[in-house]
């Protein structure tokens, strides 16, 4: 079942000389129990899709579905059961954690808030900090604060928007862990957006990548990265320069040498093991082999520059 | 529990009224500034029209100096309504969790609805301490107009001020966070038109016409009818008429004001 049906949805901005078009007829679908992550570079128009999908910007076209209802027709029914995070979204920070939880719980008319309040301030660790006025929390505790607020409702889908942006790594890891851990719990489906290819290639079942408004790939990563077919291998050998060159010239490959005995050789990933087979044959002796394969992070260069990622 | 309900909204549920009454309280039980705008500033008014109105009362008579601190009294009502709305948004503006409330399945109704209440409740603890103030220090009872004459009076000059905030308001979504001083500033610009402090005939004849469009103008002239011993109803029925006209025309306003910038994308930046 689609949790998310997003259909010829455009935004633009402007008029005449001055119309931009900041999302030009994406179509997508999240399924349920689905972590989708909504990548591209800046001005791409992820957050003006968001915020479309959130019900504070208004759409020039298209439709917009959770559950199978229409959005702009009941938005209350669809606004109870979403949610939404973001690093650049605060909760109010002049009042406590634990204040600001029972205005949402009720906002979002839960049943029995405090209980359930108490049970996630439990599990995100929050005992000591909830009479802390939101201001005074660290980031990540701000950050936890903020997906207990995104949990109140028992969403079915939560929209995150760089939730890690700004945290160190210890505690970006801490979150993507615990994003994974609500994903298994409460098989939450996730809409996710975020400039970090490698949290990306861990919690992402599939991608999106945006570039000027439009979907220009969408796939799972794997079968993203694998859109680059080239890989780069870096051989350190002891000795016989010439005879290495010799060979990689012979074989019309690319390759660099860096000093006397370090080359790299860019290729089609196949062809890795002929190489090292065929250097060993003339009696190589290849004392380390490093093999770069191409990450998301390659993929999105590319979307980005709009031209076939290079390996330097 | 849900009562009211507006065209293509669902009810307006009890639960998310008394979560934005909660949110209010919550702001400004830790808000020095809030203390201070709506309670402090208040009173303080109170005591430097009361001084001034005993040093008048030897030179005007007491009844106009008693209209002079009366008026000055419930001016607050409009005051603290239009600012419980206006700068109630922009708390979540500068925290950065309007975003937050408007995500949820809360209304426009309900927003702005749950905002008429907790101003009008400050307002009247603030106008409840004035007039005790008052009646101690400067011996002004403003219960002797009468209950239903003040009860009509308080009710239009509640009804203007949030009114009034809802332009305001409207105007902040719209335009953004540049033109938030009007939050604190503008009604004190219409004020010399509303004949707060004094009566509409004092006013070169231009302005009077202007005034004539404001309904607090009809209100105040009724506390000072009324603080003479005259009948008001007359007064009343303009004050209620021009509320009404203008309540919907604010409204009106607000909602193409919210419109325009949900489509502007005005609404999203509002947080910076």
């Amino acid at each position: 079942m689609d949790i998310l049906r997003v259909e010829k949805l455009t935004k633009r901005f402007g008029t005449g000389k001055n119309e931009f078009v900041a999302v030009d007829n994406v179509s997508f679908s999240v399924k349920e129990g689905e972590v989708v992550g909504f990548l591209g570079p800046n001005g791409a128009g992820k957050t003006t899709t968001i915020q479309m999908l959130l019900g504070i910007t208004t759409p020039t076209s298209g439709t917009i579905h959770y559950f199978d209802k229409d959005f702009f027709k009941d938005p209350q029914y669809c606004l109870s059961r979403i949610n939404f995070t973001s690093a650049f979204n605060t909760l109010q920070g002049r009042v406590t954690v634990w204040e600001n939880l029972v205005v949402f719980a009720h906002l979002y008319h839960v049943e029995n808030p405090l209980p359930k309040i108490k049970k996630l301030v439990e599990r995100f660790e929050m005992n000591d900090l909830i009479h802390k006025r939101y201001w005074d929390l660290s980031t990540g505790q701000r950050t936890r604060a903020n997906f207990i607020k995104a949990l109140l409702n028992d969403p079915k889908i939560i929209l995150m928007d760089e939730p890690t942006a700004s945290l160190d790594p210890d505690i970006a890891d801490k979150t993507l862990t615990f994003i994974e851990e609500l994903r298994h719990e409460h098989k939450i489906t996730i809409l996710y957006t975020s400039h970090n290819m490698a949290e990306v290639t861990r919690i992402c079942d599939r991608v999106i990548f945006l570039d000027k408004g439009k979907i220009v790939a969408q796939d799972t990563p794997l079968g993203l990265t694998k859109r680059i077919q080239v890989a780069q291998l870096r051989l350190t050998f002891n000795e016989n320069k010439g005879t290495v060159e010799t060979y990689l010239k012979n074989e019309r490959l690319t390759y660099r040498f860096d000093g006397e005995h370090v080359v790299y050789i860019t290729t089609e990933e196949t062809s890795l093991p002929k190489i090292i087979f065929g250097l060993s044959k003339l009696g190589i002796w290849m004392t380390d082999i490093e093999v770069k394969k191409p990450t998301l992070e390659h993929v999105f260069l590319q979307i980005a520059r709009g031209e076939p990622y290079v390996f330097s | 529990m849900y009562f009211y309900k507006l065209p293509g909204e669902n009810l307006m549920s009890f639960h998310r009224i008394k979560a934005i009454f909660l949110h209010e309280l919550n702001i400004t039980r830790h808000s020095y500034e809030v203390f201070n705008d709506l309670l402090l500033y208040p009173l303080f008014n109170v005591i430097v029209f009361g001084f001034m109105t005993l040093y008048l009362a030897n030179a005007t008579g007491k009844i106009v100096a008693n209209q002079v601190l009366a008026g000055m009294i419930l001016w607050q009502m409009i005051n603290i309504t239009q600012y419980s709305i206006a700068v109630g948004c922009l708390w979540d503006v500068w925290s950065r969790n309007l975003t937050n409330i408007f995500i949820t399945p809360i209304t426009v109704t309900e927003y702005l609805f749950s905002y008429a209440v907790t101003g009008t409740v400050k307002a009247i603890i603030v106008i409840g301490l004035s007039c005790v103030l008052a009646y101690f220090v400067f011996h002004l009872n403003i219960f002797s107009v009468g209950l239903i004459p003040l009860f009509f009076i308080c009710l239009n000059l509640i009804m203007f001020g949030f009114s009034f905030g809802v332009v305001i308001l409207g105007l902040i979504f719209r335009f953004g966070t540049r033109i938030q001083a009007f939050a604190w500033g503008l009604l004190n610009v219409a004020q010399p038109l509303m004949a707060v402090f004094y009566p509409v005939s004092v006013l070169p004849e231009p302005l009077r016409s202007i005034s004539y469009l404001f309904a607090p103008t009809y209100a105040f002239e009724a506390l000072r009818k009324a603080m003479r011993g005259e009948p008001i109803f007359i007064d009343i029925l303009y004050s209620f008429t021009f509320n009404f006209i203008f309540l919907l025309g604010a409204i009106i306003f607000f909602q193409r004001m919210f419109k325009k910038s949900k489509e502007t994308g005005q609404f999203a930046r509002l947080e910076g």
